[in-house]
């Protein structure tokens, strides 16, 4: 007994993501204990927050998930515009469901891409960067950026969108779907990739619920819980998709139901850049020279779907121009803490698939 | 079945019935919410009201998806933990202790998640001073120290 090695990776590895410190104790390669160790990139956004202007809060928010910022803007918002009682005009609902879309695809992308690279496969990370390239495209055409976008603001948009940038969306989507395929067949025609993930890191039903999991993990274990469905934001109970889920639980349910959801985001902006309506692109009570002057009170808890999970937001106002208490429920922080329970009695290779598959991204684990 | 025993009922902006417990209650009340179904603890918030810390729950039953708000005060920062309900609990009452200080009585593994373990303070308090700088510094032996630079900062 306790002749354990322990085992220390990262927070510099090239499979960990980011800054993710693992203590492993390990009885030769099985892993039998867990520790991670985060917050190496913590800056507290949360109390950055507090400092600042309810309509400046937003590149904080940029800059947590920012693989994905298009839906932390609009998570943020949906807490912030019912605090400040500015409701966005129907077009700007529109337009986040279509860059929350491309977003989510984008972020699902870097997601596959790097997981193949933690399984030593190199050709699908510069497939999928190919075409997250597309859609970069489409960011800077709108706002001029393309990771930290600072697209969306309280009450409306940046700027409009015009029908040529519609016209390359619309292109972009016409292009994807096969390429997607493309690549979902240099995962799955991998007779190494299926044996390295089939029956790993079964995460069950309960055990999910209670450790907090959302989003695709949970999904994949069998859970139909979809904010877009269960409570719909913005217009998504306008349009018209399907929630994957899969009763497996293992890595391949995973990626699966990610492959599936990047179908169904793709069905999404489809309709809507076909019924997307005319009308002003911001709420005129909003205007740049009166956002300092917004002021905010009561609670507000408000939930969206990232890519990562259930992304919520509180608010907290006391009626002044910055906000009492930010609150910020960051998917990835849930969904890493499972991983020792996931990675108990499992191969030391086996980690580094199973981390892979939880989708981490360390601006929103750390905030 | 009867309606949960909370001490005062209201309504958020959100819609979300807020329940008020005394913190002695507490335990007792979450055990009972728990067997009503609500299944996934979604959040732990603090919030430091200057006279005395304000704790959320936002407790979410998953199989109906209905979300409930229960709050608690605490005049010396300390509550009890929930972790003997959900396990979600752990790293959230981490967080919170870590950044806002309140003291979870009974969590097994109450130390610092973000910061480093000698950091001095709890940044998310209203009285924490922005203007004093901190460095966290290694002595020969391993172990992190802190050091100031008073007027350095915000």
């Amino acid at each position: 007994m306790n002749n354990f090695v322990e085992l220390n990776f990262g927070p510099q590895h090239p499979s960990t993501h980011g800054v993710l410190r693992l203590r492993a104790k390990l009885d030769g390669e099985i892993v039998r204990e867990l520790e991670p160790i985060i917050g190496y990139l913590h800056r507290n956004a949360e109390k950055l927050c507090e400092l600042t202007f309810y309509a400046d809060n937003l590149i904080f928010f940029d800059r947590m998930d920012y693989v994905a910022s298009m839906l932390m803007e609009s998570g943020y918002l949906e807490a912030a515009e019912k605090i400040l009682n500015i409701p966005p005009p129907e077009r700007v609902l529109w337009i986040r469901v279509i860059m929350n879309e491309l977003s989510r695809i984008a972020s699902h992308l870097v997601w596959a891409g790097a997981f193949g690279l933690d399984l030593g496969m190199l050709t699908p990370f510069f497939y999928c960067f190919a075409q997250r390239d597309y859609i970069l495209d489409v960011f800077t055409e709108v706002c001029g950026s393309r990771q930290e976008t600072n697209y969306m603001s309280v009450g409306g948009v940046y700027q409009d969108l015009t029908p040529e940038m519609i016209e390359h969306i619309d292109a972009f989507l016409q292009s994807f779907p096969k390429k997607l395929e493309e690549i979902y067949r240099l995962f799955v025609k991998n007779d190494i990739f299926i044996s390295r993930n089939k029956g790993i890191g079964v995460l069950s039903k309960e055990t999910a619920i209670d450790y907090g999991v959302t989003g695709p993990m949970l999904r994949a274990s069998g859970v139909n819980y979809d904010v877009r469905k269960a409570n719909p934001y913005l217009v998504y109970d306008k349009v018209d998709f399907d929630v994957p889920i899969s009763q497996k639980g293992d890595n391949l349910a995973r990626f699966l139901v990610r492959f599936e959801e990047m179908r169904q985001s793709v069905r999404i902006i489809k309709q809507a850049i076909t019924k997307i309506p005319d009308g002003p692109f911001f709420n005129p009570k909003a205007k740049k020279s009166m956002m300092i002057r917004l002021r905010g009170d009561g609670e507000y808890y408000a939930r969206t779907e990232s890519p990562k999970g259930e992304f919520g937001v509180y608010i907290v106002g006391d009626g002044g121009v910055k906000p009492y208490r930010v609150r910020v429920r960051s998917p990835s922080f849930k969904n890493l803490s499972v991983l020792p329970v996931l990675a108990k009695d499992q191969m030391i290779s086996d980690l580094i698939s199973i981390s892979g598959t939880i989708d981490l991204v360390f601006g929103e684990v750390d905030r | 079945m009867s309606e949960p025993e909370s001490d005062s009922i209201s309504k958020g902006k959100d819609g979300l019935t807020i329940h008020t417990v005394s913190k002695d209650r507490l335990l007792e009340f979450m055990k009972d919410m728990k067997e009503r179904g609500f299944n996934h603890l979604s959040l732990i918030t603090g919030v430091d009201r200057r006279d005395y810390v304000e704790v959320v729950y936002h407790l979410h039953a998953m199989d109906r998806d209905e979300y409930v708000v229960v709050k608690t005060t605490t005049d010396n920062g300390v509550v009890p933990s929930m972790t003997s309900l959900w396990n979600s609990a752990r790293w959230d009452e981490r967080e919170q202790y870590d950044l806002m200080g309140i003291k979870f009585e009974g969590h097994e593994n109450l130390k610092r998640i973000f910061l480093p373990e000698n950091w001095v303070g709890h940044p998310l308090r209203k009285d924490y001073d922005l203007s004093n700088v901190q460095y966290i510094n290694m002595d020969e032996d391993g172990e992190d120290y802190a050091t100031f630079d008073q007027g350095d900062g915000w």
